[in-house]
């Protein structure tokens, strides 16, 4: 499958430069992160993988274990906050990952950052616990911009640390 | 494409006419260019039946979302034919089953990425790919990486169904005869529309059920309600990305099972279930995967699907091969096609001589193979930003 490997590693450079293969691969089928209005906190939905765990502008930073669009510390923003000018989505859901220098697992809220077109830089996508639309609360194929004032239009995803995950 | 026409001289803009008279007049013409008679301004148009053989390509354009495109490609040619120009978040066109109707559900912004929502279904004329009316509908369109059970028409052509998430989840519906909204069903807990029939539909839960709706001539709903479970949505999900078969919908699970969903009377129910692979296959972690991962030739009794080797929640993963079974032979597997390059969604043509063609999300590039013996016939290059589904017939 040697021109399989080329195809995805030239999509790799060409698309998301810092993005691991591996991400870029999950990329190509999802794209939106949001969160369910009455979120069931889904514990034990998957970890980071290796990389690069400290740098917030890696698709593998270990609290976008369920990340999924443009990593918000390429847009402006920091992996907490959104860029300058766009509206933080109140709308969200949440996964759990697990911060490899403590060894526990935080519960993270994802949510979207909007009212801009999108920021393109940095997609990121992990579809560890993703499950289909039937199932919004894991599912990160929505656009959850539609919870914001400015509506639709998506720009990029922060992560927010809610507290550490119980069993 | 021969057939296309092209409008007469005389419909030559007068201004454009006058340019080219007074450019005659500057330059010194022989006797060869003055029998020289410029060329008229040209719009083409498609013939008024299109090839079985035509495909269209969706683009949500991820990095320009308020630039949707569809693509009309011709797949024994290779050539482009047209494209629409379908606004915000775009998830799909659909065909009336006539094939006179193109149906657009979209969604603008007054200020292109602000402003006022506006969401409309655009139809569109078949031969001129000109807008030609638009049906306002409530802006509570899903928006969700594109899949084609985002909306679909009952199977007279009558009503169009648009799933709705705002995160309410409900259905529009559109009466494309009288070019109206008719109003807005709930599916609490429930997604995306699978049109069953004329006047049916059902929409897939998360609880495993799906939720069941039959339409009165109005297009109102006459009948819901919840149908027994289907499959167990914890221990093996099933994908959105399910194709049809007749009265039933094939959806397959993250881990490759089969679970045929029928539809007889009111009564809607899963089928026995099969798998994709062989126990030795799932041992080496060959799963379904992709954006559009199953396409059907229903006629011939073939499914085929992108398969690829992956651990867990790789359900969107590019396929490394399609694999086809047989559905007259209980799912037997006839055969496996490698791909040289990863494909994320694929569709096959009904016709006798099939065309099976695929995407990936990755790469602005069209493949299309002899869906029969699997040979790659030819690949289309730059065909959109980011091809997200196929649309054939």
């Amino acid at each position: 499958m040697a021109r399989y490997d080329d195809m995805v590693e030239g999509f790799t450079r060409r698309l998301a430069k810092t993005v691991s293969r591996r991400s870029v691969l999950r990329a190509l089928g999802g794209f939106l992160v949001g969160a369910a209005a009455v979120p069931v906190l889904p514990v034990k939905r998957g970890h980071a993988a290796g990389g690069a765990p400290d740098d917030e502008t890696s698709c593998d930073y270990w609290r976008y274990c369920a990340m999924d669009g443009f990593i918000c510390a390429c847009c402006g923003g920091t992996a907490r906050a959104c860029p300058p000018g766009t509206e933080a989505a109140p709308i969200t859901w949440v996964g759990t990952c697990r911060n490899a220098s403590d060894g526990r697992d935080y519960i993270v809220s994802y949510n979207d950052c909007c009212g801009k077109s999108s920021c393109g830089r940095c997609l990121c996508n992990r579809n560890e616990g993703d499950r289909p639309l039937y199932l919004p609360a894991n599912a990160n194929d929505y656009n959850w911009c539609v919870g914001s004032k400015s509506g639709a239009p998506y720009h990029c995803t922060i992560s927010r640390i809610m507290g550490v995950a119980t069993k | 494409m021969s057939s296309r026409s092209v409008p007469s001289p005389t419909e030559l803009p007068i201004a454009v006419a006058g340019l080219l008279a007074a450019l005659a007049g500057a330059v010194p013409i022989g006797s060869a260019g003055a029998q020289l008679k410029p060329e008229p301004l040209a719009v083409t148009t498609l013939p008024a039946r299109g090839s079985p053989h035509w495909v269209w390509v969706n683009d949500i354009v991820f990095h320009h979302m308020a630039d949707g495109k569809a693509f009309l490609l011709d797949g024994d040619s290779g050539t482009m034919l047209g494209m629409l120009s379908t606004g915000f978040g775009y998830t799909g066109l659909q065909v009336s089953p006539d094939g006179s109707v193109i149906a657009s559900p979209e969604t603008y912004f007054s200020r292109g990425t602000r402003g006022t929502r506006t969401d409309v279904v655009t139809l569109y004329d078949p031969r001129t790919l000109a807008p030609t009316g638009e049906i306002p509908i409530p802006p509570k369109r899903a928006g969700h990486i594109p899949m084609r059970a985002n909306s679909g028409i009952t199977d007279d052509g009558r009503f169009l169904l648009i799933y709705n998430f705002t995160p309410a989840q409900s259905v529009s519906v559109v009466d494309l005869k009288s070019r109206t909204f008719v109003g807005e069903i709930d599916i609490p807990g429930c997604a995306l529309v699978y049109p069953t029939g004329p006047r049916r539909f059902f929409s897939i839960c998360g609880d495993g059920t799906a939720f069941a709706v039959r339409l009165d001539d109005t297009g109102k709903p006459a009948s819901r309600g919840r149908t027994a479970r289907l499959f167990d949505p914890v221990k093996d999900p099933v994908t959105e990305k399910a194709v049809r078969d007749g009265a039933t919908w094939l959806f397959v699970s993250f881990s490759g099972d089969v679970v045929p969903v029928e539809t007889a009377g009111d009564v809607t129910k899963a089928g026995a279930r099969w798998s994709l692979t062989t126990p030795a296959e799932r041992q080496q972690n060959w799963k379904p995967g992709g954006i559009q991962h199953l396409a059907i030739h229903p006629k011939r009794r073939r499914l085929y699907s992108l398969m690829h080797q992956g651990g867990p929640d790789t359900h969107k993963d590019p396929g490394s091969e399609i694999w086809v079974h047989d559905l007259a032979a209980g799912g037997r597997r006839v055969q496996r096609i490698p791909l040289t390059k990863p494909l994320t969604s694929i569709s096959v043509t009904s016709d006798a001589k099939p065309l099976l063609f695929g995407i990936f999300i990755g790469a602005p590039e069209l493949q299309v193979f002899d869906a029969v013996s699997g040979s790659l016939l030819r690949t289309v290059s730059e065909v959109g930003f980011t091809p997200s589904t196929l649309v054939t017939r």
